[in-house]
Order: structure tokens, then C-alpha cells, then sequence
């Protein structure tokens, strides 16, 4: 088996004399050529992560390997590894072609040495013309292009990236995350980022790695972590809208086993989780909005009340209310209800997630 | 490199250079304290056996100072403190009122041009030895030669562009909307300057006034040659007791120039925070 | 009165590039606006013009004459056209060495005090503790009376004086100097003089500067594999440009008119030796009264001031007009 690209086994980091746990023992590995997403809210510990890797923070216990060797102690500068700020960070007092050599030129390598590799990666990025630019004359997605560049051209093992969609507007965005795509193809670069955006996880990684509160709560391959979810935090962060999750209990009438909330009684084909819960066991119901359909009366699961329609192109969301529960279904845009309107909401059983009351771990069905 | 410890050879550097800004001002006060038995003394005494007050207390004393009977002099400092007091403050106080105009003036209405930046960082770069030539012209045919109006007059209009310019910085960095804001309550753009701007900007005003005073304060040249006799400040005393008698009053010079920089050095301590941008015309804020 | 229309006109040229789009409302309206801000900068204007422009014309108009105060009014005065300017620049070499002489300890003060503020200002960068009091310390100098600084430093330089105790001290008795007695040891103590006023300054300025360079393109340095001084070689000195420029210009503009120091320290002597172009002004209108030629001289100064700080700033013209906005 090869050798992982990255290895980070049970890093920690903490603050202030141990009252700040940043990041809290997290264990995963990349292959090469893998692009992965950090992903989480504020302060989940991601970018510290992003640090550690980097070589600006050092961690409290733990290690991290590329290519098999530890890197921790290393400084920053010999662990080759790139690094591309949020706000790119350019050399603004520099031309566009002193940017790119910036790396190669500290290391004392030869003038024509250093010109090819320029020119090899502008010619990756498509800078070819503004090479004699002064950097402080371009704008937003031509700076970023600058700052990968930049990196590039030192050859790093890893290409690490800080919120790098964040900063564009649309229409650069996707330029972005093609530009990026056609780079991990075209020379099969290791590509580890971090965002709190769901969105930009999904469109550009392989894998994400879901983080909270300074552990590592799941991490998939992006096609399945939606439907996926190993833990009610993710399944509540990813997807727009995020899944639907009732917290509830497992109830008993009779042989009929179904999931209680209050007055909600959702009668649930037998499974495993059915049938080896108790009655009275906290669980947590997830549906995901795409799942849910407006139905006819006889067919509904639930009733509500439809308090906002937001139309989304094909699509629009639909939140529903029914007393103390609010959920969103996604619906075609022609079968769109009226807001205020009363509906009935059903959903298949098979696609129902269920989540332990508990731990928040998912449930196997 | 940032937020590195200070090595030891380091540390040891910056005490040097310590030492070395300090020096000067320790020796003077020492000058100030020796009794005149000490005063010429070779090699020179650094530390007086018998500190003394009585320099500053001849300062202010004719008879004392005549009792010394070197070159003639026989002027007491009284005049110079009240002359240096009355033309720094009150030529402090105008510069700062017409630059503060001026500044809301500039920055909010007419953003200056290109031109006039030019034109008054030029008013700076003219020997003061060459325009006090004209000065002494006019003001002997107006009558304002050894007057205070006269060379109060000539602090304001010195001052002037760095007041301004100063001042401007600091009304640039009040958003324009604070104004509008008070003017959508009703009032005109004038109170609103008077009521909102002017307050804000208060600690940049209070910094402006005590740099502009440090400026006055130590003015030699136009006070050197527009005074003779009713105006003196005391950078022109202290050169004339030096001139009167080749230097020798030493603890006596040495308290009036004691006198002389207390102010300053209180002063300075108030607008630290705002020197940078007081010294660079505004370019360089702290 | 067309000066006083000049000035307003050149202070009113709006800024086109960051006028605000007009908004609706009575509020709004550049035009009635105007007004205002010329009610606003009058009194500076007219304080400019009868303090500033009108002495600075009248010694203009002198400048052009053989006038001296024994001669009568100068409105009677004969015009001798550009004599006296002729005489300074080929014939007065007094005045050429004054300048050369100026322009020489000026760059000398102006080098030294960068690299020791600079010095003291990366010192500034590190941790430790009474940074605060340390500061006020180093600043202190800076605020001293001018002549109150020359006058100390006369007294350390005498020849019974401290200084030379520290140099016998440490390199023997024959090591006292008379500083006042030969040109070479005066200018030096000039210099070391005006050092030691004026550093402080540098100090203040480049710390400024060094905090205000951005950390991530230091940070990004670091990661493409630059060493601390490479850090600063390439990235943070190249950032401070702008900062130095306005030091030096500053500084410049105010050491090449130096007299208070200079005046208590050596009065221009031994003989000339020490003699600033404002000393040599100074002499010629106030001990001499040849107040025409004196006004010449301080013209040329003021062409060549205004042409040397032209060229030191054309480097980062376009940073500063930018800056302005």
C-alpha cells in the first residue's frame, strides 16, 4: 500500500495554558492527487489544522507526515508546502514574474532555471501575458491565480488553500473551481482547503472532512456525505437546506412500532433500529428536504402550515410548520404551494436517517 | 523577527542607545543644579556635592545677575518666560483655530486640488533667515517691529501648514456620513461641523495644539531678529547670556534652558500616539 | 487680489475622481456646499497671503534690487535684474561652499539618522517589557528646544567637558580634543549634534511603518522558504519605501535650513568652517544689511530645495497623491 500524501494522527492543539482546545486529537489521511475540504463553522478548529500543517503553529501533541516523514519542528519554509492566503497576500510591490520567482529566487537558483519555471507555470495559469505586470494593477481572481502560482513554482508536495472561494464573486468562482479542477488533473496535485461554506466543499472536493468544536466529525467522499451524514452535526451543516431533524422517541402501539414527537406519530416500516430500540428511546428523525413531497390528505405523514416559499429557479423551498415543528421540503416550482396555505408532507421510510438521542452518532438501518 | 525576545547583546544595545539619548539632558540638569563653584571646573564636575536651586532663583533676579558683572548682561529671564508663554499660547491658539477652519474646509469641501499641498509644503522649505528679511522691512514701517502682535502674527502663519495639514488628517478619517447624519437631523452644515465634527475629533485636535505649541515654543530665528527690547522669549534670552559671556554663566543658562524644556518634554508625552502624523504632514499615521 | 482668487481657485479644484455621486435631497449640492468651505478656508488664506505671500514678494522684488537700508526707501531702490543672483552663483564662493557644505553634513545626518532609527525601530519589533517608558525615552531628544540642543552640546564639547572625559578615559590623555578649534572635529560635532536631536524621529516614522507592513505577505514569505533578513530584504524594506521617502523629505527639507543648532554651537566657526547656507543668510541681511543680496541667496536656496525634495519624491508621487484621497 502506498504511502499517504498527508497523515494526520491525533494532532492537538491547545491555547493558553490548556483552556483553549483548538483542535482536540484528530486522526485522517490523504492520498495524492486527492482534493479535500476542511469544513466547519467558526472556530471548529480548521484553520488552526491549516496552521499546524503549514508550520505557523506547532502542535501541542501528535504528529503530521507527509510523505511518510514527520514534519513537526520542521519550519515552515523546508516542509514544502504551499500556502495561499485568503486574501492571496501578493507581493504588491512586485511584478507578476517576480511573484512566481519569489521562491525559486531565495533559494539562489539559476537565472534561466528560474525563468523556465515561470513561464511553465504561467503558461499552467494562463498568466503568460501579464508576467510584467505590476502585481498591485490586477484584481481579485487574477491576484489568487498570482498567489497559487506563486507556490507552485517551488513544486510543493501539498498545495493548501485558506477560504479560497471566499473572497470572489460568482462568476470567478466557478472559473476558480474549473481552474482548480483542471490543475489537480492536469498534475495531480494534492489540494487540502478550508471553508466554512458547504457549498464550496461540495463543488470542488473530493472528500470532506466535517470539524466541530475541535474534533473531526466525519469524512466521505463528498457524493455520499449528504446522504451519509455519520452524525446529526454533520447532517445539519451540509446540504441547502440541511436536513430535517425531529428529535423524538421510539414508540410502541400495539405491533406497530413509529417514531413520537408530542402528537407526531410516523408509523416506520420494521428495521433494525426498530425493532432492537425500546419503547421510549430518544432517537432523532432525519429527512432530507429533497426527500419530502407535498401529498393528499389520506397519503401525509404530517400536516402544516406554509409560512415561506422561496423560489430557487426549477425549485423552491418550502418551510412548513406544524405547532413546534418546522421543516423544509424542496418541490418543484410549478406544484409550488401558496404561503399560508395548509399542506401535508410525506416522505419514502427508506430515506429516513436516524440518530442516536444521545450520542448524535448515526444509527445503522 | 516580530515578536522575538531581546537577546542579551541586544538588550545591551538598546541601554547604549538609552544611555546616549539621555546623556545630554542629565548633564544639563546637573548644569542647572551646580553651585557657581562648580560651574567651570575642569574636568568637568558630573555629579554637583552641593546641589543647588540658587541658578534658577538668580534667573529671575537683576541684581544677581549684574552681581556677576561678566559682558554686561544684566537682563533677568522674567521677560523671556512671559514673552515665550504669551506668543506660544496665543499664537498656538489662532494657528490651531484658522487651521481647524481651514482643515473642514479642505477635507470636506474641496479635497485641496494637487496644487495646494505644494504651495504650502513650500511656505516650509524657505530659510526663515531670508524671509525674516522683508519681515524686519515691513514691520519697522508698520510699527510692529518688537511688538508681540508682530511676531505672534508670524507664528500663526508659520504654523499655519502644519495645523492644517495636520488637523485635515484627522478630518479625513471621520467618515462624511457623521456630518450628514446630524444635517438629516435637521441642522446646518456649519453646526453640524461645530457640534459633530469638532468634538470627534478631539484628541486629534488636543495633539495638534501641543505639537504647533512645541513648534512656537521653540522659535529662535524670527524672535532673534524682531526683538529688542519689550519682546524676548526665552530661546533669545539663553542665546544672549551664551553671546554676553562666552558661555561661562553655565548653571544660570543651564536653568533657564531646564525651564525651557520642561514644557516641551510634558508636551511631548501627551501626543506620542499622534507624532508620527504630526511630523509627516498627515502621510504617516501611527 | 488676484492671488487671493488664485489660491481659492487652486484649493477648490474638485477631485474628480472621488467626488460622491450626487444624491438626491436638499442636503446635497456641491455648488451651495462651496461656499461654505470657502467661508472656511478665508481666514487661513488671508493669513497665508499677508503673512506668507506678501513678505515673500516684497523679498522677491528686493531680491532684484542693490537695495540696503542705509540707501533710503526701497521704493526708490534701483533694479539691477539678475546681478545679484550672477554674483552668488559664480562669484560669491562663500555662499557656493555654504551650500556644498549644508548639502554635505545634511546627507551625512540624514544617513546616520536612518540607520539608527531603523536600528531602533526593528529593536522596537521584539518583546519586552517598558516598551512604553523606553519609547518615551528615545523620543525625548526630538523634543528639545533647538537651541537649548546646541547650547548642551556646547558644554560636552568643551575641552574640560565630558565627552573628551570619556575619550581619555578611555583612549588616554592625549586623547582630548579641541572640537572647536579645527573645521574637521566642529562639523563633526555639528553632526553628531543633529544626530542625536533628530534621530528620534527616524525611529518614530519607521516604527510606524514596520507595523503597519501587512503580516500575511511576511507570512507567505516565510512558507516560500525566506530567511528573516531575506523577510526583510525583499518584502518588508520594499514595503517601507514609501514611509522612508516621507521620513527623508521631512527631514531634509528642515536640516537644510539648520541654524539654531549650529548658531549656539560654533556660530558658523572655526572662520567659515561650519557655516550653513541660513547662517551665511543670516550674516549677509543681519550683520552685513546687504538685504538684497540675502534675499537672492534665500531664493536660489528655495529653487533648489523645492527641485532636490521634486526629485525625492518622484519615486512614490502617485502612492502619496493615492494616499490623499
Amino acid at each position: 500500500m502506498s504511502v499517504p500524501k498527508l497523515e494526520i494522527i491525533n494532532l492537538r492543539k491547545v491555547f493558553g495554558n490548556g483552556s483553549v482546545v483548538a483542535v482536540d486529537g484528530i486522526d485522517f489521511a490523504i492520498e495524492a492527487g486527492e482534493t479535500v475540504a476542511l469544513l466547519g463553522p467558526s472556530g471548529c478548529g480548521k484553520s488552526t489544522t491549516l496552521n499546524m500543517i503549514v508550520g505557523l503553529e506547532d502542535p501541542t501533541s501528535g504528529d503530521i507526515r507527509i510523505d511518510g516523514r514527520s514534519i513537526v519542528g520542521v519550519p515552515p519554509g523546508k516542509r514544502n508546502v504551499g500556502l495561499v492566503f485568503q486574501d492571496y497576500a501578493v507581493f504588491t510591490h512586485m511584478t507578476v514574474f517576480e511573484n512566481l520567482a519569489f521562491g525559486l529566487v531565495i533559494r539562489g537558483r539559476a537565472k534561466g532555471e528560474i525563468t523556465r519555471a515561470v513561464h511553465d507555470v504561467a503558461e499552467l495559469l494562463g498568466m503568460q501575458k501579464s508576467l510584467k505586470l505590476p502585481a498591485a494593477e490586477l484584481g481579485g481572481s487574477e491576484l489568487q491565480r498570482v498567489a497559487i502560482g506563486r507556490t507552485l513554482v517551488t513544486k510543493p508536495a501539498i498545495l493548501l488553500l485558506d477560504e479560497p472561494l471566499s473572497n470572489l464573486e460568482a462568476s470567478a468562482r466557478l472559473a476558480m473551481r474549473r481552474e482548480l479542477r483542471r490543475l489537480q488533473s492536469e498534475i495531480g496535485l494534492t489540494i487540502i482547503y478550508v471553508t466554512h461554506d458547504q457549498i464550496e466543499a461540495l463543488s470542488l472536493a473530493d472528500r470532506i472532512a466535517v470539524m466541530n468544536a475541535g474534533k473531526l466529525q466525519q469524512i466521505e467522499r463528498t457524493s455520499v456525505i449528504c446522504e451519509k451524514p455519520d452524525h446529526v452535526f454533520v447532517a445539519g451543516f451540509m446540504g441547502s437546506p440541511p436536513m430535517n431533524l425531529l428529535r423524538g422517541e421510539i414508540a410502541r402501539d400495539g405491533a406497530i412500532t413509529g417514531f413520537r414527537r408530542e402528537d407526531l406519530f410516523i408509523q416506520l416500516p420494521p428495521s433494525e433500529i426498530v425493532s432492537s430500540g425500546r419503547a421510549g428511546q430518544p432517537i432523532i428523525l432525519g429527512v432530507r428536504p429533497e426527500s419530502l413531497r407535498l401529498a393528499l390528505a389520506d397519503e401525509s405523514m404530517i400536516f402544516g402550515k406554509v409560512t415561506i416559499v422561496e423560489p430557487r429557479g426549477p425549485e423552491a423551498v418550502v418551510t412548513v410548520e406544524a405547532g413546534a415543528i418546522s421543516l423544509k421540503a424542496v418541490v418543484l416550482a410549478s406544484g409550488r404551494p401558496q404561503e399560508g396555505s395548509n399542506v401535508g408532507l410525506v416522505a419514502d421510510p427508506s430515506s429516513f436517517v436516524f440518530f442516536s438521542g444521545e450520542t448524535g452518532r448515526r444509527l445503522a438501518s | 523577527m516580530i515578536g522575538r525576545k531581546l537577546t542579551w547583546p541586544l538588550a545591551f544595545v538598546l541601554f547604549g542607545a538609552l544611555i546616549v539619548s539621555l546623556f545630554p539632558v542629565f548633564w544639563i540638569v546637573m548644569t542647572a543644579i551646580k553651585p557657581p563653584t562648580d560651574w567651570n571646573a575642569s574636568p568637568a564636575i558630573w555629579f554637583p556635592s552641593h546641589p543647588t536651586l540658587v541658578n534658577f532663583k538668580t534667573l529671575f533676579d537683576p541684581d544677581a545677575i549684574r552681581a556677576y558683572g561678566v559682558g554686561g548682561v544684566s537682563q533677568a529671564a522674567t521677560t523671556s518666560v512671559y514673552g515665550s508663554l504669551l506668543a506660544s499660547i496665543v499664537g498656538t491658539v489662532l494657528s490651531v483655530a484658522i487651521g481647524l477652519f481651514a482643515a473642514i474646509g479642505i477635507s470636506r469641501y474641496a479635497n485641496g486640488g494637487k496644487a495646494t499641498p505644494l504651495i504650502i509644503l513650500s511656505g516650509r522649505m524657505f530659510p526663515p533667515a531670508a524671509i525674516a528679511v522683508p519681515f524686519v522691512i515691513i514691520y519697522s514701517n508698520v510699527g510692529l517691529i518688537d511688538t508681540f502682535r508682530g511676531l505672534i502674527a508670524i507664528y500663526v502663519a508659520g504654523t499655519l501648514p502644519f495645523s492644517t495639514w495636520m488637523l485635515k488628517s484627522f478630518v479625513d478619517d471621520l467618515p462624511r456620513e457623521i456630518e450628514e447624519a446630524a444635517m438629516i437631523d435637521g441642522r446646518s452644515r456649519l453646526m453640524a461641523h461645530l457640534v459633530v465634527t469638532i468634538p470627534l475629533i478631539r484628541s486629534g485636535l488636543l495633539a495638534t495644539t501641543l505639537f504647533i505649541f512645541i513648534l512656537n515654543w521653540s522659535e529662535f530665528m524670527f524672535a532673534l531678529v524682531l526683538s529688542y527690547s519689550n519682546v524676548t522669549t526665552i530661546p533669545v534670552q539663553l542665546a544672549r547670556y551664551v553671546t554676553a559671556t562666552a558661555g561661562t554663566l553655565y548653571g544660570v543658562q543651564a536653568a533657564l534652558a531646564v525651564l525651557a524644556m520642561l514644557p516641551l518634554i510634558l508636551a511631548g508625552l501627551f501626543i506620542q500616539s499622534h507624532l508620527a502624523r504630526g511630523m509627516t504632514f498627515g502621510a504617516v499615521k501611527r | 487680489m488676484s492671488e487671493t482668487n488664485e489660491l481659492r481657485m487652486v484649493s477648490q479644484i474638485p477631485d474628480l475622481a472621488t467626488d460622491d455621486v450626487p444624491k438626491a435631497g436638499i442636503v446635497r449640492g456641491k455648488l451651495r456646499d462651496n461656499r461654505l468651505g470657502q467661508l472656511l478656508m478665508l481666514p487661513g488664506q488671508i493669513v497665508s497671503l499677508l503673512v506668507l505671500v506678501i513678505p515673500l514678494l516684497v523679498a522677491f522684488y528686493i531680491s532684484f534690487t542693490d537695495w540696503t537700508p542705509t540707501r533710503g526707501s526701497l521704493v526708490q531702490a534701483t533694479l539691477v535684474g539678475l546681478d545679484n543672483y550672477k554674483e552668488l552663483l559664480v562669484y560669491d564662493t562663500r555662499f557656493v561652499e555654504a551650500v556644498v557644505r549644508t548639502l554635505l553634513i545634511s546627507v551625512v545626518c540624514l544617513a546616520l539618522e536612518f540607520v539608527f532609527g531603523l536600528a531602533l525601530a526593528v529593536l522596537f519589533l521584539r518583546e519586552f517589557r517598558g516598551k512604553a517608558i523606553l519609547f518615551s525615552a528615545f523620543l525625548t531628544p526630538m523634543m528639545i528646544l533647538p537651541v537649548v540642543v546646541g547650547y548642551t552640546f556646547w558644554m560636552l564639547f568643551q575641552s574640560n567637558g565630558p565627552i573628551n572625559q570619556l575619550l581619555m578615559l578611555v583612549f588616554g590623555e592625549a586623547a582630548g580634543l579641541q572640537w572647536f578649534r579645527s573645521a574637521p572635529l566642529a562639523i563633526s560635532a555639528v553632526i553628531i549634534t543633529e544626530v542625536w536631536h533628530w534621530t528620534p524621529l527616524f525611529f518614530l516614522i519607521l516604527l510606524s511603518g514596520l507595523n503597519a507592513v501587512p503580516e500575511n505577505p511576511v507570512r507567505a514569505a516565510v512558507i516560500l522558504g525566506a530567511t528573516p533578513r531575506q523577510v526583510f530584504w525583499w518584502i518588508v524594506l520594499p514595503m517601507l519605501k514609501p514611509v522612508i521617502i516621507v521620513a527623508f523629505v521631512i527631514r531634509a527639507m528642515e536640516i537644510i535650513k539648520l541654524f539654531d543648532e549650529v548658531f549656539m554651537l560654533t556660530r558658523g566657526g572655526p572662520g567659515t568652517s561650519t557655516e550653513t547656507i541660513s547662517l551665511y543668510i543670516y550674516k549677509l541681511a543681519f550683520s552685513d544689511f546687504q538685504l538684497a543680496y540675502g534675499a537672492a541667496a534665500a531664493f536660489l536656496v528655495l529653487l533648489g530645495t523645492l527641485l532636490l525634495i521634486h526629485l525625492l519624491l518622484s519615486p512614490i508621487r502617485n502612492q502619496l497623491l493615492e494616499a490623499r484621497r
